[in-house]
């Protein structure tokens, strides 16, 4: 049996310190590490706050390149097995800042990753950002997005609310489970190895007249 | 690069016509101070004039004895493979073989409509072109076809090569491996443009282009021929150098407000400061990159007056690469070889005849 830690990638986009971004993000971390661990699997989380990060990925937008801080992040997300993706919601979508770092990934960079998306805001009105932002673009990025996705608002920090609604602890452990089971099942996504090789012959090969 | 840019320290635009004679005085100064090689890029959108390479170059080869006329570069994606493959011939004889020419694909997007082509087939345009060209100056008569340019029946590109010796090809990409690849097969140079990227992926991709360089019996990994571009901005005094180069850096077209100058000097090959500076950062990259062949630096750009971009050259000319040419050859194994010339290229080409047999006859495929 494989006892490999399962390498869990968490990128919050909260931009005030703390954030409730970071705060969801470490819930859901915390319930995926349970969930695993009850299925046999060690698991190392590794958080990339994007506030952090926010002037580097300015500035590879206008350079063209990463810095070395920021390329370490991106690598640590693209070779994650599983990536929790939390972004607070600004003006009916997910953050610019959280756009803009996956935009400077390579296009191919997150085909067959498991993804769990979340996010936060103020109100519980803007929840379908979730659908209609984040999950097309974890989608177009060829991504495994997993059936729930986790919104936070503000009051569903506090009390339980409506008894015949989902808490947030119950939407937490569900898509925990969701994704813990994609960890668990799936072998590694078969990543292009640095430096492969597509044989000149069969570049030339593809483009012979038919 | 070619580029008509407002200088950001006098707000004065030169006119095309400023630019395009400024581009080659500076290649006449690039040969008086004894640097070897002069190459232009090639671009067909403002704010860039150069789109006419070989009629630039052929204008500064009558008026120069030995530099070597380059591209940095020529388009195999949107220019036709035969049109390149005589202008480069005819230049070529004009320039009595001070002639060589790099492959680029080119990313500007419409340029690509524009020519009739489309971007998404970048690496194939490159790959079928340039399979092309390479016949075109290899065979007399040539039949062909293809699927990205109408067919050809007997045709024979004119003129033939100088002494029937094409001028020899780099490669220049700076992320697809597929041309680090295509560069190896034919036994041909790789130039990665590193300017704006970090050593570790220069490193990756010249280590590739090497590899596979031995792995199609061209030579061994040390006998690859590689290049690699460099940006320098001197004074003799290096707080002189940054003050001055700021306000170019910080409003330059392709990089201008991003980083740091200071993290762009750490990050990249760009060196401003002393020649000292500069002699150290470049020696630096054979650390990463194996003893090369080629090293370009770009000079001019951004809004520089031409008066700063010549007593650049000068002091690349006389104090900078002089010493290079002294440090490099120090310690570099019997087996590295010097970058290929016209004379040369013949020499080897005659030797091979001669000899029958021999690994290099391998590589003629």
């Amino acid at each position: 049996m494989n006892r490999e830690p399962i390498k869990l990638v968490v990128v919050s986009a909260g931009l005030s310190t703390p954030s409730s971004s970071r705060l969801l993000g470490d819930r859901l971390a915390e319930a995926v590490r349970q969930s695993a661990a009850d299925g046999g699997r060690p698991v190392e989380v590794r958080v990339v706050e994007l506030r952090d990060l926010a002037v580097d990925v300015a500035h590879n937008l206008v350079a063209g390149f990463a810095g070395r801080t920021l390329a370490e992040a991106i690598e640590a997300v693209a070779q994650a097995d599983g990536l929790i993706a939390v972004t607070p919601v600004f003006s009916a979508s997910y953050s610019g800042l959280f756009k803009s770092f996956f935009d400077v990934f390579d296009n191919d960079a997150l085909t067959g990753t498991p993804v769990l998306i979340a996010a936060t805001g103020g109100t519980a009105r803007h929840s379908l950002a979730l659908e209609h932002a984040l999950r097309p673009l974890f989608t177009y990025l060829r991504a495994v997005v997993v059936p729930t996705a986790v919104y936070a608002a503000s009051e569903d920090w506090g009390g339980s609310g409506d008894p015949l609604i989902d808490t947030l602890p119950t939407r937490i452990a569900r898509a925990a489970g969701e994704l813990a089971g994609l960890l668990l099942a799936r072998p590694p996504a078969p990543r292009a190895a640095a430096g492969a090789v597509v044989q000149f012959e069969q570049q030339l090969a593809a483009l012979r007249p038919e | 690069m070619g580029d008509v840019t407002t200088d950001p320290t006098t707000g004065r635009t030169p006119s095309e016509h400023e630019r395009i004679k400024a581009i080659t005085a500076i290649a006449l100064k690039t040969e008086e101070v004894g640097l070897d090689v002069f190459a232009t890029g090639e671009h067909h959108n403002p704010p860039f004039v150069p789109s006419s390479p070989t009629t630039m170059l052929g204008w500064i080869a009558a008026r120069t004895e030995n530099l070597i006329l380059s591209t940095s570069t020529t388009l195999i994606t949107t220019n036709d493979p035969v049109k390149i493959a005589e202008d480069f011939a005819m230049l070529q004889h004009l320039a009595d073989g001070r002639v060589d020419v790099m492959m680029g694909r080119g990313n500007t997007g419409p340029v690509y409509p524009w020519f009739g082509q489309d971007i998404r087939q970048g690496i194939p345009l490159a790959v079928e072109n340039y399979a092309l060209l390479h016949r075109l100056w290899r065979e007399d008569v040539v039949d062909w076809e293809g699927r990205f340019r109408t067919a050809l029946q007997g045709f024979t590109s004119t003129p033939r090569p100088l002494d029937g010796v094409p001028p020899f090809v780099w490669h220049g990409s700076i992320r697809s491996p597929e041309i680090a690849e295509q560069a190896a097969y034919y036994g041909d140079g790789f130039f990665h443009n590193n300017i704006f990227w970090p050593s570790d992926h220069t490193k990756q991709m010249v280590d590739l282009y090497r590899t596979r360089f031995a792995h199609y019996g061209h030579g061994t990994p040390e006998q690859a021929i590689v290049g690699l571009g460099g940006q320098v901005f001197m004074r003799k005094n290096s707080q002189d150098a940054v003050r001055e180069f700021r306000p170019y850096f910080d409003n330059a077209p392709v990089y201008g407000h991003g980083p740091s100058l200071e993290d762009f000097t750490e990050q990249t090959p760009l060196t401003v400061g002393s020649p000292q500076q500069v002699i150290e950062k470049t020696l630096s990259f054979r650390e990463y990159a194996g003893d090369y062949q080629r090293q370009l630096f770009l000079m001019d750009h951004a809004g520089l007056p031409l008066k700063t971009v010549l007593e650049q050259i000068d002091m690349l000319g006389e104090q900078v690469v002089p010493v290079l040419r002294e440090e490099f050859a120090k310690g570099r194994p019997a087996g590295a070889p010097d970058a290929p010339t016209h004379a040369s290229l013949v020499a080897r080409r005659d030797a091979e005849a001669a000899g029958g047999a021999g690994k290099q006859t391998e590589s003629v495929k």
